[in-house]
């Protein structure tokens, strides 16, 4: 099977078998970029999953039109597709931001009270709630650091920011990150001691 | 209250959370799945549009190119400029390589008619076409 065997393919391969018309690479790729751009994205926009599906089929739009384009061992297609999702939630942030300021959502406070043994689910959520308390390219540099797996030189391309300055809001972002999520430590599960 | 280091959470308990929002990966719905895939269908270059366009050839490209293009046939010109070269200058050389052969007599004359044992004087000797006649 056709499919099978582009299982194996690195995401490069794939891209220049769909620049070339062969019409399953796309599916491949769709399934193996696609959730993670949407995961991205739905952090960096607070949680708000239409908007990260437009961003998410935005980006993958632009992937595609770049295929004939692509210049190989350049860069990592999750690196360009993070630094295009990356853009276009900056430009969603923004919009939001001189549209109705009161239209971001707030950390939620009121959270349903936990139970000791909280699901991971619920420390999940609880993880972006606290997201959302940090300043936009703090976000940014911790999601793609602690959540996407991005080394700190890819995030300095995606974020166009030096290597020194990614450690910084990574830092800084992982400390806000401990002190937000300090105040639930009862509720989701961890003793006060 | 102020916050002080207690009210951190330690690298540990922080990476149980990171831990969780890895997990945390969105599933696309049927429909989005559908929508991505329906864009990069759209988007994609298509085969016909990739194949290298057909270039008409005249007649005289189309001769050219069964005889095996213009190396082949530059070799043909240099073949044919040679041997009208060797019909007129008759070099020495080529009688000397022939064994007297193929140019005897006075060949600068028009008139020159060779005989059988012109051309293998060793087989058809004057002695035996001579017994034979007899």
């Amino acid at each position: 099977m056709a499919l099978d065997a582009y299982t194996e393919a690195t995401d490069e391969a794939l891209l220049v078998l769909y620049g070339n018309g062969d019409p399953s690479a796309a599916q491949i790729l769709t399934r193996r970029l696609a959730p993670r751009v949407l995961g991205y994205a739905s952090r960096l926009l607070g949680g708000d999953r239409a908007e990260a599906e437009d961003v998410t089929q935005e980006a993958m739009l632009r992937l595609w039109k770049q295929a004939p384009k692509w210049r190989t061992g350049e860069a990592k297609i999750s690196t360009w597709l993070y630094t295009v999702a990356t853009n276009l939630c900056t430009d969603r942030l923004r919009k939001r931001r001189s549209v109705d300021i009161d239209a971001i959502e707030e950390p939620a406070d009121d959270t349903p009270s936990a139970v000791d043994g909280m699901i991971q689910a619920d420390r999940a959520t609880a993880l972006q709630d606290a997201l959302n308390t940090l300043p936009e390219r703090q976000r940014m540099a911790v999601a793609l650091r602690h959540l996407e797996g991005a080394s700190n030189p890819e995030i300095a391309d995606i974020l166009e920011i030096s290597v020194e300055a990614v450690e910084s809001l990574t830092a800084r972002g992982k400390r806000a990150l401990a002190t937000a999520l300090a105040g639930r430590r009862k509720e989701l599960g961890y003793g006060e001691d | 209250m102020a916050k002080t280091e207690t009210d951190l959470l330690d690298d540990a308990q922080l990476e149980a959370f990171f831990e969780a929002g890895r997990e945390d990966v969105p599933e696309l719905s049927d429909s989005f799945m559908a929508a991505l895939l329906q864009d990069a269908d759209l988007a994609q270059p298509q085969l016909a549009a990739l194949a290298p366009p057909r270039v008409k050839r005249s007649l005289w490209q189309d001769i050219i190119a069964q005889i095996g293009g213009w190396p082949a046939l530059a070799g043909m010109a240099t073949a044919t400029v040679a041997g009208v070269w060797i019909g007129f200058a008759a070099p020495d050389q080529l009688e000397t390589l022939s064994g007297g052969v193929l140019l005897v007599g006075d060949y600068a004359s028009v008139d020159t008619i060779y005989d059988v044992q012109d051309f293998a004087p060793n087989y058809f000797g004057t002695d035996l076409l001579i017994e034979e006649e007899g």
